[in-house]
């Protein structure tokens, strides 16, 4: 078991979690311009992570099942996030509060270590998005997302998938073909 | 009414959002569930979203405007002020849903309508939230709104917002009474 693994189990054994959200597909946990110092646990389901602006919406993130997710901006500010989190099908989620997350990670030195590590896989996750957004030709963009996270294919719905690779889903229908 | 004006905007983006997901279950039902009338004058879910969509068109715009137009420091606190606690009061539904007249421009009894008109509504919606989140920038007590009913009146910014997100929570109540 990593340190993870061994983070979420004692939540689960000194029962941290202060309730169970369940969303129906489409609901939203989150909108736009709410403080929400949460994190989540995906039970199961998926989740999208998006921003809207005049025109349309932009995928940033997708959760899956064991995934942990959280409105990170407002998480580390206490301030409003402009970040939708919306359930793509009926999803299950288990809330910790901040305040007693950071009990948690306060209190033994594993737990420490494994929050660390959370935030420096994000990091390197966020890094490598980085560089999606900035490659101009869709093919690559979609090549490299095939292969870093095949799931999304099986989980996602194609026009969330477009969305957080910048295209249309004309676009990516037609690259998929070929 | 006196609360600060963070709770209060905290409170409506929150049954903004509660008002989304009610409107995203109705979006899962068959059109002809949607549709569905028990008489001739009742209305239909559509017919119920049609209807705040019109007051929609009418406040969305002027909410903006009026926000866009302030220069009125954010204050802590916000008070209700009378009429808009009157107004709102009269909007929240209650155990007993009481029959209340409709203005003739905003009576969608008999339009043709289909799932554009939850697409509206939810579009609607998004707007609201980015209108609640400008306000953080902007006094809630000296901005002032006109309103629909009447030229005469003018009310405070917040209680706009109290009266038009509690006058969406009453027809969702009603809109979801119609399918069943």
């Amino acid at each position: 078991m990593n340190t993870i693994e061994k983070l979420l189990q004692t939540i689960e054994t000194e029962n941290l979690w202060d309730k169970t959200i369940t969303l129906s597909r489409n609901e939203y946990l989150k909108v736009k311009g709410s403080i929400d110092t949460n994190l989540y646990f995906i039970v199961n389901g998926a989740l999208r992570i998006f921003i809207d602006d005049e025109f349309e919406e932009h995928t940033i993130r997708f959760g899956y099942e064991n995934n942990i997710i959280a409105a990170l901006d407002s998480y580390l500010t206490n301030k409003p996030s402009d970040f939708y989190m919306q359930a793509l099908k009926k999803t299950e989620v288990n809330v910790i509060s901040k305040a007693r997350f950071t009990k948690l990670v306060e209190s033994s030195e594993d737990s420490r270590q494994a929050w660390i590590t959370i935030l420096e896989d994000l990091v390197c996750q966020q890094m490598e998005r980085e560089r999606d957004i900035l490659i101009s030709s869709p093919v690559e963009r979609y090549n490299r997302v095939l292969k870093r996270s095949p799931q999304l294919f099986q989980e996602i719905p194609n026009k969330y998938i477009a969305s957080y690779l910048r295209m249309t889903p004309e676009t990516l229908s037609r690259i998929k073909k070929s | 009414m006196k609360t600060t004006a963070e709770n209060l905007i905290t409170e409506l983006i929150e049954r903004t959002k509660q008002a989304i997901n009610e409107c995203e279950t109705l979006n899962q039902k068959p059109l002809t569930d949607l549709n569905k009338k028990t008489n001739e004058t009742s209305w239909s879910a559509l017919e119920c979203l049609e209807h705040l969509n019109l007051y929609g068109d009418f406040y969305l715009p002027e909410i903006a405007k009026r926000i866009n137009e302030s220069s009125w420091e954010p204050e802590a606190n916000f008070k209700g002020g009378f009429l808009g606690n009157y107004f709102t009061n009269s909007m929240l539904p209650k155990a007993d849903l009481k029959k209340m007249k409709t203005f003739k421009d905003k009576n969608p009894n008999g339009s043709k309508l289909d799932k554009n008109t939850i697409e509206r509504f939810l579009n609607q919606q998004k707007e609201m939230l980015t209108l609640l989140n400008q306000a953080r920038g902007i006094s809630l007590n000296k901005t002032k709104t006109a309103i629909s009913i009447s030229k005469l009146i003018k009310l405070k910014l917040g209680d706009t917002f109290r009266f038009v997100i509690a006058h969406n929570e009453r027809h969702l109540v009603q809109a979801k009474k119609a399918i069943n």
